[in-house]
């Protein structure tokens, strides 16, 4: 807490920096990039971005309860190779249904872990990260793996049809999926529950939410995703490659915390950790239109990673420093301050 | 849940709690009226907080009866009683700080509107608990946006949101300023006036004085009496609190004192203390005593080199510290024991040897080699010295009973040989036994001449040690008592800002 | 609490700890010395499963020389890792993910600077890891960042600058411009034998291990980091440095990962950035194994080389068995989840906070 209250107007910049930012991004690379500010360019980034902004809307409940899911990269790719793995001897229907339960059993198994075996979260998740790529590549082969039927492509020409300039089934169903959880987290009980388990777990015990189930969901919705993300994508390109999900991690979790959700919990929103992604993705759009290759995309998301860990860990290192300050001692050091001021100025 | 039957809002019959090792509270019947403010008075260790930790709920074990509104209720977790009506406010809050005022306020409770929240109505009821505590704030700013003061009246407007007919305030005045005292009390009187009852902790007199009906005064885990405030006095009431004299106690052999040895100049870190200004000497036994929040524990953390001064100077045996970590300090010989034992003292997995060698491991090792063997002699003698029970130096500390951990704390700070030892509420929730040690230990010390200051809030502890007590309030050091202007009666008063010479 | 004994009392009887146990768990050296020793005792039950599987027939040649050898390789790359990952635990920050790039950058490094002589290569390749120690040591010690996302983006970060700076390709040790003498010795680093059995990598874990012991539990650096493991708070009001002590543990970890680093690229006689993929991983489960708990302050380097022991030869008879190597990184997982869960639930029964 502060010493004295903080401006209203600083605060809402802390709720509306993404947006600021988006619009930053917006106009300088529209200006600047050659062939940014075209609908064609647009398309592509809106379907790029699809993927990853399906699994930022899981992984930022999850980090709204003040964990984290690591496992959510291996999570995407281990849906894609099921959905394609499985699709001739189930069908589509059944093995999108299978990959999207799988998703759905990996998070319950990360939250069952946090919450009864009390483990860190990070921990857990990155032992689950591991046995799903483990059992990925055991699956596959260590190929990927494609359908070439008609009905496949059917599916992916459907998903990529515009059927408004810019917005195609694909994008349509990120877009629908974001809303309606934003929607949950800001105007129902149940979702603003989700921020006070993550801003005192204690306090939301207390007042009788049952923080178990919570965190349990928020995993369970964050394979969900996962896995949905890496349905469609997967559909869409009508092959599930391996590394499908490779950099979704660093990419997600520098968009969440950029877009204003903290790794401490209790504070974010999913629609603002989209509109990061779609920032991101802008800026490193514009670089490859500037002629930089694709290693010079990955350094720099990686930078921005590292960046937004290093800012957050030193913004918590501040705070703590001035933990305790009594008020009424920094007033009398500012009016001895101020008397010292006006005697040097009368004595000048 | 609101209205009492009997007379009384509540009733606390011939309530106990034992921990292994000691009574915390003994056989305590007290009652409450409804609309009525009810001091509970006593120090450090008197058993007020226990009491109040099992009308809180955090007990399942204790005996005697309870009755609120003139049900008998049983009180076994916190939810239990919050539902049968009791409302606490800590001095540690339990609000959710990325969270706003509003959310904080209705937690769990948010109200609907079929699904959806009804979030006109939320902000309205928000506004209408911020109102009953003077607060005008928009609800919809998160708590780390708002001061430590607005944070406390939320807790209260929060607590007061459940409807509770029982409300106990812990010290809630410890870190607030004159208005801010103005505007909790106008906010009691309202309570009161809804027919709130009100147990108000506090070691303010002056307080106590003018916000309380009654008071009762707690001592040894005993309810010494109950009077009305209009018909005691402030002695009679530290007459009460404190029992009978203890000089005798503490028998105080000839010990000399010797030269400055401390020397401290205008300290300050700014916003936490000002201008501390004083003298130690060798062999000295210095006290500081204040009540909580004076910065007491701030100033022992710059005297021993955790924290850095904003200005004024240190000096030890006439020369100034050099260096400015507290490995620097610990070299020159000022060593630190800290307030809690469990995390900042001890390293609770681990065993009593390797705790009581913690703070000299550079000192046994050369070269870098560290030698246990080295540290083996120390460990045994200060076990014995100390009469650690088990007297095995391999026993995990988070073992030992809490006399026994303190007493490897403080062997540990001796290990370190210190020339100057700050000692921060060395015995507090330590038992009897553990006790006479450990103070006997603090003796021996000085009488070597160590120079030894000692924070402490326990009256009787600083009156039978020390030569001299400094007192602390709000940041300065307001005054110097000798040893023969101390009793426990005019230390607590002048901590209390009153008193001869305030 | 006030006077009830006359003056001049004797000490009270020493009070019987109510409730504590006195079958208390004793920790500190007898334990670890036990712990230890359980460690081994699984590495002897795999072998002994492997034979017992060779006699069966399900498996082909177990306890044949070469094989044995090959077990022997392996743990030595893994082995050297977890020891310097070893320290990393121990300080209470769980683990260092930064491993696998830094693995393949020095790689990278060192092939690169061939062409001027092996002195050269070797001592840019450890300056290079050392930094990246540094830099991590300096974050997560002084700025607390949490470890595990701070090394994941560190890792990031140096995989980009490997594909920035190579674009993509690989480069080979004999490449044009290379000294030939230098590259000799870099093939050696990799299969130099002593008596035709014992290759350097294992000669190397065995000082790291012997001098790592010694290090962690007759040091004064050890003592202090197992403060720091302990009690963070606590060893830091004794007076102890513990930003410097994290700092030097992740100093150790890219050390050993730069050294592991050189003997992978050696081995494949190429500098690729997939050459220390899984080493993070490897290397933490051997730490767990081994006794360390990561809540860090307890465990020993010789644990940490049977936990080492036991992956390998638990590879090896999954590798026999025709079990491929992607299910076996999900048996790695799977064993990495079961032993954190046994240790997080048991030592929470004990009462304590541990994971």
């Amino acid at each position: 807490m502060r010493s004295s209250g903080r401006s209203s107007l600083l605060a809402l910049g802390d709720k509306y920096r993404i947006y600021i930012l988006f619009v930053v991004v917006f106009a300088v690379m529209s200006l600047t990039a050659p062939k940014f500010f075209n609908v064609l360019n647009f398309t592509a980034i809106f379907n790029a971005v699809t993927m990853n902004a399906t699994v930022a809307i899981g992984f930022t409940v999850v980090m709204i309860c003040g964990q984290l899911d690591l496992s959510i990269g291996s999570v995407i790719s281990f849906a894609g190779v099921l959905t394609m793995g499985l699709q001739p001897v189930l069908g589509f229907a059944g093995s999108i249904a299978v990959a999207v339960a799988g998703g759905a059993l990996v998070g319950l198994f990360n939250g069952l872990l946090v919450t009864k075996a009390k483990i860190n979260s990070f921990i857990v998740t990155l032992g689950t990260m591991t046995i799903l790529q483990g059992s990925i590549y055991q699956f596959s082969g260590g190929n990927s793996i494609s359908v070439t039927t008609d009905e496949v492509f059917k599916i992916s020409d459907f998903l990529s049809k515009n059927i408004v300039p810019l917005i195609t089934p694909q994008v349509l169903l990120t877009i629908v999926l974001v809303l309606v959880v934003e929607f949950v987290l800001r105007r129902t009980r149940v979702g603003r529950n989700f921020y006070i388990v993550g801003g005192n777990r204690t306090t939301a015990w207390l007042a009788g939410v049952p923080t178990d189930n919570y965190l349990n969901s928020a995993f369970v919705l964050s394979g969900v995703t996962a896995a949905i993300g890496g349905v469609v994508s997967v559909l869409v390109s009508t092959a599930a490659t391996l590394k499908l999900g490779e950099n979704s991690l660093m990419y997600v979790i520098s968009a969440t915390i950029i877009g204003g959700t903290a790794m401490s919990g209790g504070k974010g929103g999913v629609l603002r950790s989209v509109v990061a992604i779609m920032t991101l993705e802008m800026l490193y759009t514009g670089i490859i239109l500037f002629g930089l290759g694709n290693e010079v995309k990955i350094f720099l998301a990686g930078l921005i990673l590292a960046y937004v860990v290093l800012y957050e860990a030193y913004a918590v290192y501040r705070h703590e420093k001035a933990l305790g300050q009594r008020p009424e001692l920094m007033k009398e050091l500012a009016e001895r301050a101020s008397a010292a001021r006006s005697r040097k100025s009368a004595g000048a | 849940m609101g209205e009492p039957v009997s007379g009384y809002a509540l009733e606390m019959r011939h309530v106990g709690k034992r921990f292994p090792g000691t009574i915390a509270v003994d056989d305590v019947s007290f009652e409450v009226r409804a609309g009525e403010v009810h001091a509970l008075v006593g120090e450090n260790g008197a058993g007020k907080s226990t009491l109040m930790k099992i009308l809180a709920g955090s007990f399942d074990d204790y005996t005697g009866e309870i009755a609120i509104g003139g049900r008998v209720v049983l009180l076994h977790s916190p939810t239990l009683a919050k539902h049968h009506g009791v409302g606490m406010i800590y001095q540690e809050l339990s609000l959710a700080r990325p969270i706003s005022i509003t959310e904080n306020l209705l937690a769990g409770r948010l109200p609907r509107r079929g699904p959806l929240l009804d979030r006109p109505r939320a902000r309205a009821q928000a506004k209408e608990l911020l109102a009953f505590v003077g607060l005008d704030l928009d609800p919809n700013l998160p708590i780390e946006d708002i001061s430590q003061h607005e944070a406390q009246l939320v807790e209260i407007a929060k607590v007061l949101g459940n409807r509770p007919s029982i409300l106990v305030m812990d010290e809630p005045t410890s870190a607030l300023s004159r208005e801010e005292v103005e505007r909790l009390f106008a906010i009691i009187g309202d309570l009161k006036r809804r027919g709130i009852a009100i147990v108000y902790i506090s070691h303010h007199l002056p307080e106590i004085f003018r916000i309380a009906d009654r008071v009762t005064v707690m001592r040894d885990g005993k309810k010494i009496d109950t009077r009305l405030v209009a018909e005691v006095s402030r002695e009679e009431i530290v007459q009460m609190m404190v029992g009978r004299s203890v000089k005798e106690f503490y028998r105080r052999d000839e010990r000399a004192i010797g030269e400055v040895r401390l020397r401290v100049r205008g300290l300050s870190r700014f916003g936490f203390f000002h201008g501390a200004t004083f003298e130690a000497r060798r062999g000295e036994i210095l006290g500081i005593c204040g009540l909580s929040g004076a910065g007491r524990t701030e100033l022992a953390r710059v005297l021993t080199g955790l924290d850095r001064a904003d200005e004024g100077s240190i000096e030890l045996d006439g020369k100034p510290v050099r260096g400015s970590t507290m490995a620097d300090f610990l070299e020159q010989g000022i060593s630190y024991l800290t307030e809690d034992r469990k995390t900042e003292g001890l390293a609770i997995r681990l065993p009593v040897e390797d705790n009581v060698l913690s703070a000299i491991v550079d000192r046994l090792s050369s070269a870098g080699v560290y030698s246990r063997a080295r540290g083996k002699p120390a460990v045994e003698r200060l076990i014995g010295e100390l009469s650690i029970y088990p007297p095995d130096p391999s026993r995990t500390v988070g073992n030992l009973s809490g006399g026994n951990q303190q007493k490897v704390l403080l062997a540990k700070w001796l290990a370190s040989e210190p020339r100057v030892l700050i000692l921060d509420e060395p015995t507090r929730g330590v038992d009897i036994g553990a006790k006479i040690t450990i103070h006997t230990s603090i003796e021996k010390l000085a009488r070597e001449g160590c120079t030894v200051l000692l924070i402490s809030s326990d009256l009787p502890e600083l009156v039978g040690l020390c030569d001299r007590v400094m007192i602390m309030r709000k940041g300065h050091l307001i005054r110097e008592m000798q040893y023969s202007e101390c009793t426990e009666e005019s230390l607590l008063l002048a901590a209390n800002g009153e008193g001869a010479a305030s | 609490m006030s006077g009830t004994s006359p003056a001049g009392a004797p000490a009270a009887h020493p009070q019987r700890p109510g409730g504590a146990d006195s079958r208390a768990l004793r920790t500190g050296s007898f334990s670890s010395i036990v712990n230890t020793a359980g460690v081994y005792a699984i590495a002897v039950l795999f072998l002994l499963l492997g034979s017992v599987l060779q006699l069966t027939g399900a498996i082909g040649n177990f306890l044949s020389p070469q094989n044995l050898l090959n077990i022997v390789d392996a743990v030595a790359l893994v082995g050297i890792v977890a020891v310097g990952m070893a320290f990393v635990t121990y300080s209470g920050n769980y683990a260092d993910l930064s491993v696998p790039t830094t693995m393949g950058f020095t790689g990278y490094i060192c092939i690169e600077l061939l062409r001027y002589n092996f002195a050269v290569a070797l001592a840019g390749a450890l300056a290079v890891g050392l930094l990246i120690g540094v830099f991590n040591g300096f974050v997560v010690g002084r700025f607390k960042a949490n470890p595990i996302i701070w090394t994941l983006a560190v890792n990031y970060v140096t995989m980009g600058v490997i594909r920035l700076v190579w674009v993509n390709k690989q480069i080979y040790p004999d490449m044009v411009g290379s000294q030939q003498h230098a590259v000799a010795l870099f093939d050696a680093i990799y299969r130099l034998r002593f008596f035709n059995l014992i290759g350097l990598p294992l000669v190397i874990l065995i000082v790291l291990v012997v001098v790592g012991q010694f290090v962690l539990a007759r040091t004064s650096f050890g003592v202090k980091l197992k403060l720091t493991g302990s009690s963070p708070r606590a060893a830091k009001l004794s007076g102890i440095a513990v930003e410097r002590a994290v700092m030097w543990s992740f100093v150790l970890v890219a050390f050993t990962a730069t050294i592991a680093g050189l003997a992978v690229t050696s081995l494949s006689r190429v500098g690729a950035w997939y050459n220390g993929a899984g080493y993070d991983f490897k290397a933490v489960t051997a730490v767990v194994i081994g006794g360390m708990t990561l809540a860090g302050g307890r465990g020993t380097i010789f644990g940490v080389l049977g936990g080492s022991l036991i992956i390998g030869i638990l590879n090896n008879i999954m590798t026999l068995l025709g079990i491929g190597t992607f299910s076996q990184d999900m048996v790695r997982g799977a064993i990495f989840i079961v032993v954190v869960g046994i240790n997080a639930l048991s030592l929470r029964r004990m009462g304590r906070d541990d994971a």
